[in-house]
């Protein structure tokens, strides 16, 4: 079902860019189809990750890696996300917890998830995610390789982490016998760096008042480019938005004609197919300039000290450590993007979404950008309710209206 | 000329009628039932009648509530949110925090000095504590919802009704009829239980009231047991409450539509 998916998926991408109607977004697409068809094709070297995993490095020896979360997504994406969360509440999971989770773990029980040759879990982001990475590791009978990822980044934390990446890539050749190959892995990281710095380009013209992008085109951007980092296909993708984003703004357009709201959507986007960015756009002139997550949150990657550069990146996100430290990262979003909202759509079963709901709001309220807690199951489509949704919205720009 | 707002709740469907000054002309609460097209025309017509016009003397409809969208000769639909603070002005102009609890919806609204929306709240996830919920509750305890209000007079005031899904409140009451709890306990443990949901959204937008006003609309609003739970959780505060507290939204509405239409 899921290679079927993504064959189509890649086939329609592939036609429609052929015939002249390419997009940044169409090609960023394509990538994802064609790491699916990876994952999926049986007969590549694969490994289940958490969100913190090196993809770059991993990808250099030749492994295709993935998030597992992706799968939850994907599954979203497709509308059928609801028999394999059923699948992981029939075995007695709660249906409080997060359904990324339980979309994938009900994947694993129906025979959806690919098996993998190894597994790389990271305590970073959430302890769900790195729960669903031992279960599929028993799962599937495969070695595990945990990443304890430290939550400041002082050098001895960036010391002790990079020596866990040097661990962890002695335990890859443990597992699969490929040793790195030092050029091919600079020639990975120059890669990455090349991303970097056009997506550092992006993001700056993202900013533009009006702002060149739409509401949907960089939706999920940074969390799913981080898996296409350190390969050729990463900076073309960069590249097209590069170019776009400049083309509009030389040529005085915008993402869409009306800005009359800009704002900042917190943690992760809605994956199931929903009305709420044409709602904003079409219907209230409100447009999401800036993701909590696309943001470049770390220094290029040094090639004469590869893991520390690593090391410093996966320590750097902004959901790894306090609280403070990622209220802060999303006060720093919204004077750039000169925001006049935020939506927090505090995904159902999340800590990460709902613990920290107060004092982000708070954080933002103090710089003057109010914010509006959704209650949102990101994944499960069958609990979203389009007139409740519709209502918050609209009540929100209302709101955001009257202080203008 | 004059002006209608119009209320489409998910329960009532609610309309004001009023005239260039801004007075009340007429009012009209009619079930939204199944059809809520029917709805809207009744309670149109309703109010023109009252008031002995025909629909082309309106200058301007606005239409509030989930149905908002449903009405089709209207000027524009705006929210209940908005609607219920621009209405609630119109009775209690000194209003800061104004509770709304309707057929669906729970809501708590932070107002500025100039009445401004500046935050707001609204239930999550499901429709505990508001009207459906008290529904099913006098369901169960098989007596009239409108009666509810002054059932719990002269209760101990202490039972806790602690479920939080309507479903399972409502098979505790059940429980408790079968113990031989007495009625006015277990409303007035509903009544508490419905005060402290509302309260968790007051703190949400007010985490201290500051000696600013509180008010109350939506049809919840008339039961006396709900309004008086509600002050006590809220630390003896008193809760301003407009004789037709259904209307307020629909209030809110028919000024917007004297407001926008340039009246």
């Amino acid at each position: 079902m899921m290679m079927e998916y993504f064959e189509q998926l890649e086939d329609g991408l592939r036609k429609a860019i052929a015939s002249g109607q390419a997009s940044p977004r169409k090609i960023y697409s394509l990538e994802v189809a064609r790491l699916g068809k990876r994952l999926y094709s049986g007969t590549n070297r694969v490994a289940w990750c958490g969100i913190t995993a090196p993809f770059d490095l991993l990808g250099a020896m030749g492994i295709t890696s993935c998030f597992v979360e992706f799968i939850g997504a994907m599954l979203a994406s497709t509308g059928a996300a609801g028999e394999f969360i059923e699948a992981t509440e029939h075995i007695g999971y709660s249906s409080d917890s997060c359904s990324y989770h339980r979309a994938v773990t009900g994947a694993a029980i129906k025979g959806l998830m690919p098996e993998p040759e190894f597994l790389i879990g990271t305590t970073n982001p959430c302890s769900g995610g790195l729960a669903v990475i031992e279960n599929l590791a028993a799962h599937f009978k495969k070695k595990l390789f945990v990443l304890h990822v430290p939550q400041d980044e002082s050098g001895k934390n960036v010391r002790y982490f990079a020596d866990q990446l040097r661990d962890m890539t002695a335990f890859i050749t443990d597992v699969t016998g490929i040793t790195p190959d030092p050029e091919k892995l600079k020639m990975a990281m120059t890669n990455t760096n090349r991303t970097r710095s056009i997506l550092a380009e992006i993001y700056d013209l993202a900013r533009g008042l009006p702002s060149p992008v739409t509401s949907k085109e960089l939706s999920n951007f940074g969390i799913v480019m981080a898996l296409f980092l350190g390969t050729e296909e990463a900076v073309n993708v960069a590249e097209a938005y590069r170019d776009e984003f400049k083309h509009r703004l030389a040529a005085g357009a915008t993402g869409r004609p009306k800005e009359k709201f800009r704002l900042l959507w917190i943690q992760n986007r809605i994956q199931f197919k929903n009305p709420i960015e044409k709602l904003l756009e079409d219907e209230f002139g409100a447009r999401i300039v800036i993701d909590e997550l696309n943001d470049i949150t770390w220094d290029p990657i040094d090639l004469d000290d590869i893991y520390g550069g690593l090391a410093r990146r996966s320590i750097s996100i902004p959901f790894n450590g306090t609280i403070e430290k990622r209220v802060s990262h999303l006060r720093k979003l919204a004077k750039a993007y000169q925001v006049d909202g935020a939506v927090n759509p505090c995904n159902w079963g999340c800590r990460q979404g709902t613990g920290a709901r107060g004092l982000i709001e708070d954080g933002l309220k103090e710089i003057g950008v109010p914010v509006l807690n959704l209650e949102v199951d990101c994944v499960d489509s069958r609990k979203f309710t389009e007139g409740q949704f519709r209502t918050r919205l609209e009540a929100f720009v209302e709101m955001m209206e009257s202080r203008k | 000329m004059y002006y209608l707002g119009i209320d489409i709740g998910s329960l009532s469907s609610d309309a004001v009628l009023i005239d260039r000054d801004e007075t009340v002309l007429a009012t009209s609460v009619v079930p939204t039932g199944a059809r809520n097209q029917e709805a809207i025309e009744r309670a149109t017509n309703e109010v023109l009648q009252k008031s002995g016009l025909t629909k082309d003397r309106l200058a301007a409809i606005v239409s509030t509530g989930y149905g908002r969208n449903r009405v089709t000769d209207r000027l524009c639909a705006v929210t209940e949110i908005t609607c219920h603070a621009k209405g609630i002005l119109a009775f209690y102009p000194q209003t800061r925090v104004l509770i709304d609890i309707g057929g669906q919806d729970s809501k708590v609204i932070l107002l500025d000095a100039d009445g401004k929306v500046t935050d707001f709240a609204m239930n999550d996830k499901c429709a505990a504590g508001t009207g459906r919920f008290l529904e099913a509750m006098a369901r169960a305890l098989q007596v009239d919802i409108d009666e509810m209000g002054e059932l719990d007079k002269g209760a101990q005031a202490g039972l806790t009704i602690s479920s939080m899904c309507t479903v399972f409140a409502e098979s505790e009451v059940v429980s408790l009829i079968a113990n031989g709890t007495p009625v006015k306990e277990i409303v007035n443990g509903l009544n508490r239980s419905i005060a402290s949901r509302t309260v968790s959204l007051v703190k949400r937008v007010a985490s201290d009231l500051n000696g600013y006003a509180v008010a109350m609309s939506g049809g919840v609003a008339r039961n006396n047991g709900v309004v008086r739970a509600i002050s006590e959780a809220l630390g003896g505060v008193s809760v301003l409450v407009p004789e037709l507290p259904d209307t307020v939204g629909a209030m809110g509405a028919a000024l917007i539509a004297k407001e926008r239409s340039g009246g």
